[in-house]
């Protein structure tokens, strides 16, 4: 039976597994499909964007380094679970450190980001639909970080192997969903 | 009995029963109050509906009534029935009468809506205020205000609708017409009333504590009639 | 002592509490500290920490944190987890059976669907006569209540009772792809459950389980008990629908072939298809909705830039297939019930499944048909009116299917057949009513009357009701063993269907007489057939009664089941009543479809015994 905690992921198992992950995912897009499409309405009704003259749309610089340090860490994770399909232990930690550092810095940017803003999130439609887009994201992301963290655990006591790292690949997935939409989200809401 | 003949019986029942609803129900007015043009519209619809229902009601009630006696296996009888996994051209037929009827009820609706809606023009305008928990009703051109909704027959009326507070909706039975009030919004519908006499408007949008007491009256009136109320209600001048 | 530090109920109880009291306390702090705070937020919060610490406490969580901390599974409380056959205690603790997942599903929908009907008799009371009793936010509370709690009801009872029970059994699986993950997505529900009972202890709310804002905005805290709620039904769906879609997908024993799947596991596997896809459109909804609340967001205030006609659409755009969910698993229900009782194949197999997946498919493409008369743009109608009348055709096929079979059958009319029977004339009446409101013309005077509200009740009531009492009669001896009466049963069916029309046929004449839903009194012209309503619902409820009757005295002492009293050919009916524990002493291997009744004389064809048992 599917039980977590065998020596070695039994190739059945391994697929069910991610398949779950991926069906997840599914869920999670329609999510966010959720909220882009409130945003994209909302914006289309109002007058201007943004629609009171006193608010400011935050800079593009900072956000787009962001972008990059979120697209980077896909690199890193990405580079992780293909060392640890060839065995190297050492190989995947460091990509998995590298993935969670540039994760945190992420959001600690976007931190200082929304403390430095204009606006709030009781700034009528503009700032509703600008921190909780970028909110329920940056709490997906949190979420990725904890996973990772948890993988992190389990490497270090020698618990990820070749034979046996089904969960680095389901968060590997659930981290590149992240990521893309974050870059939608860039696009949509910083840019556009 | 075999099996052709029991499907001979059942579709001659089906025939016969279909017959008989049909031309109880082509006989019947289906709304209980037609006071405008569009309440004789939707009536229409009603009556099509109900009577293509007819045939569709018995083509199950008739199969399960003929099955559950005619099919009907005595306590001892433990034999399966005929190994009858389905029938093509049964299924293709019921298919494409379903999508016929689906695709002409579409096109009837279609034309029934754009029938009900009709052009932007209007005799007078008209705009009722919903508020929690009560209607109001102005008339810009006329200066007028009322509590009572009140209009002239055979004139086609432009309504807007909206709300200071919450979701409300405005229902006029007797016309056939309803359309949300939304906050922050302006909806309207176009009315022809086409019979005097006295009828009910009410909120049909659930709006907390009194959406069950917020009616209000509606009187529609010959237009001479409805000129004097009119000249009633504007404010005297000093 | 020691019950509270082992996991289960009673230190779920006590780490829900103290959860909450964690959840709560920053808010306490920051009220006290002056900032602008509402009980809401500590609600919130509160609710949140309590599901964490009920969770905890209760064990559902002991198997992903040791894991995490890299502790060896321990394959003892793994075994014990799964649960020993005779042990009565595994129903009332964290258990990952999907045998007993399925029995507490469905027990508490049952416990659920008593309740919700005990408000609606308070409703009928109400309503019985011109005049008031009760005050409008009292009635209305009760009327929202009743709507959203039969709701989770139509969600859950089919799918997460009978679905959890039989999938497993009826691919030849011994569980579930993730068994912890089922009882999990049960688990989450007894905090939310307890919250929407007891809303009215914290002013209810007065919205109707659609909520609309702005209404829902400045109601009462009992409506926030209402969006806590309705998230959490959502997590848990997500969750379980992805079990269900994963063990379908790759658990089917060897032979069993996509065709020759019984039609309820297809059923449920579109059913869960929808809920994965469109549950979380409407918790983003809620969410932005509790955010207006909570957070001062504007998504639905006008005044502020929003538009409450956008939570409409994302309401709905759940909502509507969410009627499927509730729908398609009686549909599937009924088709696995026909062939046995009928003693043929299912008639039109194919076009059955097809037709469900058309259904689901098509099931996201109507939801506006809800907001005809809201003030939406015009030109939105006309498609939504053609794609909703259009789902009529894959639905109407479900009757080709059923019609089919009994046609030149040999009817055996057992109890599961009358349910079967009862849903076909509840659920045409329902499907034709239903055309009347997707046709706009005559939908813009039925809509928020009394028609609708007699529609939906014979869609769901006679349609979701009905196949979920002719699945729980025919499969009630494979649960327990035991043969229920089948002359209470046919008393309950007959009352019961009796009780049911007399109840809702006469709302169809309301409706078109402009009686308004949602409303606590009403012209006096329509009082007579008001109080006949109301005396024809309140023996409804004593029927239900006859079932209860019924269910607990054949439970325990009902006349012993054989392992197949049906005479069926689907897997679950080739164990033993009750199934052995591990479902199966060997995997079997599918050799035929599973409805081959006139075709194999000897009854089922599966060989048992695989390659490699597990």
């Amino acid at each position: 039976m599917a039980t977590l905690g065998h020596a070695v992921d039994t190739a059945a198992e391994r697929r069910m597994l991610l398949l779950g992950v991926r069906l997840f995912i599914l869920s999670e897009v329609m999510l966010f499909g959720a909220f882009f499409t409130a945003y994209f309405v909302l914006r289309a009704q109002a007058p201007a964007w943004p629609p009171l003259p006193d608010l400011e749309r935050p800079e593009l610089p900072l956000v787009g380094f962001n972008t990059l340090l979120l697209l980077s860490s896909s690199v890193t994770m990405q580079w992780a679970v293909t060392r640890i399909g060839r065995g190297d232990a050492a190989g995947f930690k460091r990509g998995l450190l590298a993935t969670l550092l540039l994760g945190t810095v992420f959001l600690a940017i976007q931190g200082y980001e929304f403390a430095s803003n204009g606006f709030g999130i009781s700034d009528g439609v503009f700032g509703s639909t600008f921190y909780t887009l970028t909110s329920f994201h940056g709490a997906h992301v949190l979420g990725g970080l904890l996973l990772m963290g948890v993988l992190a655990n389990r490497a270090r006591l020698g618990l990820v192997t070749r034979e046996h790292h089904t969960a680095v690949e389901g968060v590997s997935y659930y981290w590149h969903f992240v990521d893309v939409v974050w870059v939608v989200l860039f696009l949509t809401v910083y840019v556009l | 009995m075999t099996a052709r003949r029991d499907l001979a019986v059942a579709v001659a029942i089906w025939a016969v029963l279909s017959a008989i609803g049909v031309v109880v129900v082509l006989g019947t007015q289906i709304l209980p109050v037609i006071a405008s043009r569009e309440a004789e519209v939707v009536n229409g619809a009603f009556v099509m509906l109900t009577v293509a229902s007819v045939p569709i009601l018995m083509l199950v009630v008739v199969p399960i009534a003929y099955s559950a006696i005619r099919f009907r296996a005595s306590d001892d009888d433990e034999t399966d029935g005929p190994p009858i996994h389905g029938h093509r051209a049964f299924e293709a037929g019921w298919v494409v009468v379903s999508l016929v009827l689906v695709i002409g009820l579409a096109a009837f609706g279609t034309i029934g809506l754009l029938e009900i809606r009709g052009g932007p023009d209007a005799d007078l305008e008209v705009r009722a205020e919903s508020t929690q928990w009560a209607w109001e009703f102005a008339y810009p051109d006329l200066g007028v205000r009322s509590k009572e909704l009140v209009l002239p027959v055979d004139r086609r009326v432009r309504i807007t609708i909206v709300s200071d507070d919450v979701l409300h909706s405005f229902y006029v039975p007797a016309f056939g017409i309803k359309q949300d009030a939304v906050p922050g919004r302006v909806t309207y519908l176009h009315v022809t009333p086409t019979v005097t006499g006295t009828y009910g408007a009410q909120c049909a949008e659930l709006c907390g504590l009194g959406h069950t007491k917020m009616v209000a009256g509606v009187a529609v009136l010959e237009l001479s009639e409805f000129q004097a109320w009119v000249a009633e209600q504007q404010p005297q001048q000093p | 002592m020691d019950r509270w530090r082992r996991p289960g109920l009673a230190r779920g109880v006590l780490g829900g509490v103290a959860g909450f009291a964690v959840g709560a306390l920053p808010i306490v702090a920051a009220a006290q500290l002056g900032a602008d705070i509402k009980p809401g937020h500590g609600l919130a919060l509160g609710y949140i920490g309590a599901q964490v610490g009920w969770l905890l406490g209760l064990g559902a969580l002991r198997f992903w944190t040791a894991w995490a901390l890299g502790r060896a599974a321990d394959p003892v409380d793994q075994a014990a987890a799964h649960g020993r056959a005779g042990d009565w205690t595994r129903y009332f603790r964290f258990t990952t059976d999907h045998k007993v997942i399925g029995l507490q599903y469905l027990i508490t929908s049952f416990v659920l669907f008593l309740t919700a009907g005990l408000l609606a008799m308070v409703l009928r009371l109400e309503l019985a006569q011109p005049g008031r009793l009760m005050d409008g936010d009292t009635y209305n509370t009760v009327m929202s209540t009743h709507g959203i709690v039969m709701i989770v009801v139509a969600l859950i009872a089919i799918v997460g009772g009978l679905g959890n029970y039989f999938v497993p059994l009826m691919i030849g699986a011994r569980d579930m792809a993730f068994p912890k993950v089922n009882a999990l997505s049960y688990w989450l529900l007894p905090p939310a459950l307890l919250l929407i009972v007891a809303n009215p202890l914290l002013g209810g709310f007065d919205t109707g389980w659609t909520a609309y804002p702005p209404l829902s905005q400045q109601a009462n805290l009992g409506q926030q008990a209402f969006i806590l709620t309705f998230i959490t039904l959502g997590v848990s769906s997500i969750i379980s629908a992805v079990n269900f879609l994963v063990t379908v997908a790759r658990m089917r024993a060897p032979g069993m072939s996509l065709t020759r799947m019984p039609i309820f596991v297809w059923a449920l596997t579109v059913t869960t298809s929808i809920v994965l896809v469109a549950t979380s459109v409407v918790a983003a909804g809620m969410t932005m909705l509790l955010f207006d609340r909570l957070l001062g967001t504007a998504f639905f205030r006008p005044s502020a830039g929003g538009d409450p006609i956008l939570f409409q659409h994302l309401f709905w755009f759940y909502s509507h297939p969410a009627v499927y969910v509730m729908a398609v698993p009686a549909f599937g229900a009924v088709l696995e019930v026909v062939p046995v009782f009928a003693r043929k194949p299912l008639f039109a197999y194919r076009l059955a499944v097809l037709s469900f997946i058309g259904i689901g498919v098509l099931s996201f493409m109507v939801w506006a048909h809800h907001m005809f008369v809201s003030g939406m743009a015009d030109y939105f109608h006309i498609p939504i009116m053609i794609t909703t009348e259009l789902i009529s055709v894959p639905t109407g096929i479900v009757f080709l299917s059923a019609l089919g079979t009994i046609w030149l059958g040999r009817i055996r009319f057992a109890t599961p057949m009358l349910w079967v029977f009862g849903f076909l004339w509840n659920f045409v009446i329902g499907g034709i009513t239903g055309v009347f409101l997707a046709d706009v013309p005559t939908d813009l005077a039925l809509s928020d009357t009394y028609f609708v509200v007699a529609h939906f009740h014979y869609t769901i009531v006679g349609g979701m009701v009905y196949g979920l009492f002719a699945g729980t009669y025919y499969w009630f001896p494979k649960i327990t063993g035991r043969l229920m009466d089948e002359r209470l049963g046919r008393a309950h069916f007959w009352w019961f269907t009796l009780a049911f029309n007399a109840t809702f046929l006469p709302m169809f004449w309301l409706g078109l007489q402009g009686m308004r839903r949602r409303v606590a009194d009403y012209p006096a012209d329509l009082a007579d057939v008001n109080l006949w309503t109301s005396v024809a619902s309140s023996t409804i409820a004593l029927s239900t009664l006859v079932f209860l009757v019924n269910a607990i005295r054949s439970w325990a002492r009902g006349p012993k089941a054989s392992a197949n009293p049906w005479r069926a050919h689907t897997l679950e009916w080739q164990v033993a009543s009750p199934p052995p524990v591990e479902n199966f002493e060997h995997l079997p291997t599918v050799t035929a479809g599973p409805y081959e009744y006139g075709v194999s004389a000897s009854g089922p064809v599966i060989r048992p015994g695989g390659a490699t048992g597990h």
